[in-house]
């Protein structure tokens, strides 16, 4: 059993990573990090609630996100619009595999994954369920981690949008879904960027 | 040597002889490369003679004038501006390390230099251009272009910098040669 260095009294700055003795401060007053002035606290504060809110937001995007159309590529006049999911299949029938398995991964598993993952850690910390620590962890690092790849569809989106713009031989259109698919993403990493994964931690020691 | 963490074994400090010399040099080099890796064509497109070509910075602009500003924006602070601004303040902080003279924003430039770098997704972006250069392979000729070589180098570099930066080491320097 180690003991946190919240036990010992010790907060660490968000910003700077300094550590330093936090006294115990009445509600009003504030202490602040000796090196660079941020308000210290011991974990990120309202970390669930923020989380939450973001996820929840995130959830909300990700229907119009796959069901309205994202791209549309027009050649010769012709060309139906894309979602998400039916340009995978495109790419996937076209003898594309790798490519079509690429941006199935980067956006729509990836995306939906860290949903997954993000109310399954928060539902650990609330419900104070019994899962391994170390591989909570672990599942919050990936996230962490992968959470950026999901950009990938919106880049190439802006990549094909100029490259094909050939006037009436071929044309290549964005749809709505890009700019709810662009919320997604960023409501997903402010939501992984908000949840304290030393919050996981603490359910040991109380 | 390394520290970890007793309860998730994450690496908390290593010694490791730190230098950040050549995180000064990518963060250099990438800045005189950025010009050309933002405004040279990355890739180009041909079908039954007309020709295409995209940019990074030509990408955000027809997504502005296409009614996608708020795609436009993120895409800006995604892959030019995030990268842009770690790669001036990561140049920026290790001058003011190497001269030992730290300027009364020094601990605010250290903190934009991290959100820069957390938003900064020039390797996505990199990926991006191989999808968008395999997904209109049948449909016409596509060639990788100037651009491409000059995001990769660009590319290196910001990777460069920001593996050889030790954010704490810039902090305690701060704190040993500040000015009173």
């Amino acid at each position: 059993m180690t003991t946190s260095a919240q036990q010992r009294g010790i907060a660490r700055c968000t910003e700077c990573g300094k550590l330093s003795h936090l006294p115990d401060l009445g509600d009003n007053s504030v202490a602040s990090c000796p090196r660079c002035n941020v308000a210290l606290s011991f974990r990120k504060p309202q970390s669930l609630q923020r989380s939450w809110a973001y996820t929840v937001a995130a959830i909300a995007l990700l229907l119009p996100a796959n069901i309205l159309p994202i791209l549309t590529v027009i050649s010769f006049g012709q060309g139906d619009p894309d979602t998400i999911m039916s340009g995978v299949v495109k790419l996937w029938v076209s003898d594309l595999q790798a490519i079509a398995a690429i941006v199935f991964i980067a956006s729509i598993a990836v995306p939906v994954l860290k949903l997954v993952i993000l109310i399954i850690l928060m539902l650990v910390v609330q419900l104070q369920l019994p899962l391994n620590r170390q591989q909570c962890t672990v599942l919050y690092r990936f996230i962490h981690f992968i959470g950026r790849w999901s950009m990938l569809d919106l880049f190439m989106i802006s990549i094909l949008v100029t490259l094909v713009h050939l006037g009436n031989i071929a044309t290549v259109e964005s749809g709505p879904a890009a700019t709810a698919f662009a919320a997604v993403v960023v409501l997903t990493l402010l939501a992984a960027n908000s949840f304290d994964p030393r919050l996981i931690w603490d359910l040991d020691d109380e | 040597m390394e520290g970890r963490c007793p309860r998730c074994k994450a690496v908390l400090w290593h010694s490791a002889k730190h230098t950040d010399t050549i995180s000064f040099a990518a963060a250099i080099s990438g800045l005189i490369l950025f010009y050309p890796a933002i405004t040279l064509p990355i890739l180009k497109f041909s079908m039954v003679g007309q020709n295409g070509s995209n940019s990074l910075i030509g990408g955000i602009y027809r997504m502005w004038i296409e009614q996608e500003k708020m795609l436009a924006i993120l895409i800006l602070l995604c892959s030019l501006i995030a990268p842009l601004m770690h790669l001036l303040l990561t140049a920026v902080v290790c001058l003011s390390i190497r001269l030992n003279h730290f300027p009364p924003h020094f601990p605010q430039w250290l903190k934009y230099k991290c959100w820069m770098q957390s938003w900064s997704m020039l390797e996505v972006y990199a990926m991006g251009i191989i999808v968008a250069y395999v997904k209109m392979m049948h449909d016409g000729d596509v060639s990788v272009s100037g651009g491409t070589y000059c995001l990769c180098a660009l590319l290196l570099c910001v990777i460069l910098s920001s593996q050889y930066f030790y954010e704490e080491q810039a902090w305690q320097h701060w704190e040993q040669n500040k000015p009173a």
